[in-house]
């Protein structure tokens, strides 16, 4: 029996544009909204992408720490992020961790069948965030519009992340290097994604930006 | 700007928190009198003055106290549940 891939929690708002679209881990994803030259000019200006396939585990609870640390993951400090191989690993506050594996990661699977003894004071969190990354020269204008939070370099110190309100919802947020390239991250619960992709996306296409697939990030899926 | 410092995260636009209600000890059900239990459960102390409120920050989850004067409008600390004294 084959099991039909999930959609992105963005997919009713991405429809209208059509993309051609793959499936990575298990969940269809827009590869190309448009040619690749169109593309990258979009992301030098304000590029916004779904990377809502990426696998994601959530973790909360009186114990986490230790739980996480027998399983050989790296803690970071309340607040922050760090990155160990190809997975981030969020601590949202004290006591919760989010982990995402970027592709070849796989921190995720093993964390999901780590044994979680019960009364351990370890919960798991099912995480369905829309999962957003944006680049581009004019991304901090696109901030400030929608976020009452200082997110430039100054104010956004590497390893740090955000928890506030982007556009009237809560989200995450947090700047890496991706392949090489300086962009920000964006988590949110998965039912506002369209919300939140339309609100990037028209302000973006005032800077001349728009969406880019995950072939501008990702040459080799082409 | 209306700013309000959360514990966890810092300072942030007061329209990222939700108000909690006042900081209230629930009287044991089983040993207070009924005088006591009704008057917990109905009476509220509207005068103003430096009150213990309950505050929640939304996109962090983070519920904690802040002791504000409700007369000035001006919260003198913050701080999460039990760790009152660290601050």
């Amino acid at each position: 029996m084959t099991t039909a891939p999930q959609q992105t929690p963005v997919a009713s708002a991405q429809q209208r544009l059509s993309p051609k679209m793959t499936v990575a881990h298990g969940m269809e994803i827009p590869l190309e909204f448009s040619s690749a030259e169109i593309e990258h000019k979009r992301k030098v200006n304000l590029g916004v992408c779904d990377v809502s396939c990426f696998p994601r585990f959530g973790v909360k609870g009186r114990n986490v720490v230790q739980w996480l640390q027998e399983n050989k993951v790296d803690i970071p400090e309340p607040n922050s992020w760090v990155q160990q191989g190809e997975s981030l690993v969020l601590r949202l506050g004290n006591g919760e961790f989010l982990v995402e594996d970027q592709f070849e990661g796989k921190l995720c699977a093993a964390l999901d069948e780590a044994v979680m003894p019960e009364a351990y004071g370890v919960y798991k969190i099912r995480r369905n965030d829309a999962a957003l990354m944006l680049s581009g020269s004019h991304v901090q204008e696109l901030f400030s519009e929608i976020c009452a939070i200082d997110l430039r370099d100054g104010a956004l110190l590497p390893g740090k992340l955000v928890m506030t309100q982007m556009a009237g919802i809560s989200a995450t947020v947090l700047r890496q290097k991706f392949n090489g390239e300086d962009v920000f991250r964006i988590w949110c619960d998965g039912t506002y994604g369209s919300y939140l992709w339309d609100t990037l996306l028209e302000i973006a296409e005032e800077s001349g930006g728009g969406a880019v697939g995950l072939s501008c990030y990702y040459k080799e899926m082409l | 700007m209306k700013l309000l410092k959360c514990p966890v995260n810092g300072e942030r636009p007061l329209s990222e928190f939700v108000f909690g209600g006042e900081v209230r000890e629930m009287p044991d059900p089983n040993t207070c009198s009924d005088q006591e239990w009704a008057a917990y459960v109905h009476y509220r102390n509207g005068a103003p003055g430096m009150k213990k409120e309950w505050w929640y920050h939304g996109p962090s989850g983070t519920w904690f106290i802040a002791e504000r004067d409700t007369m000035l409008d001006e919260v003198a600390r913050t701080y999460l549940y039990g760790q009152e004294e660290k601050q």
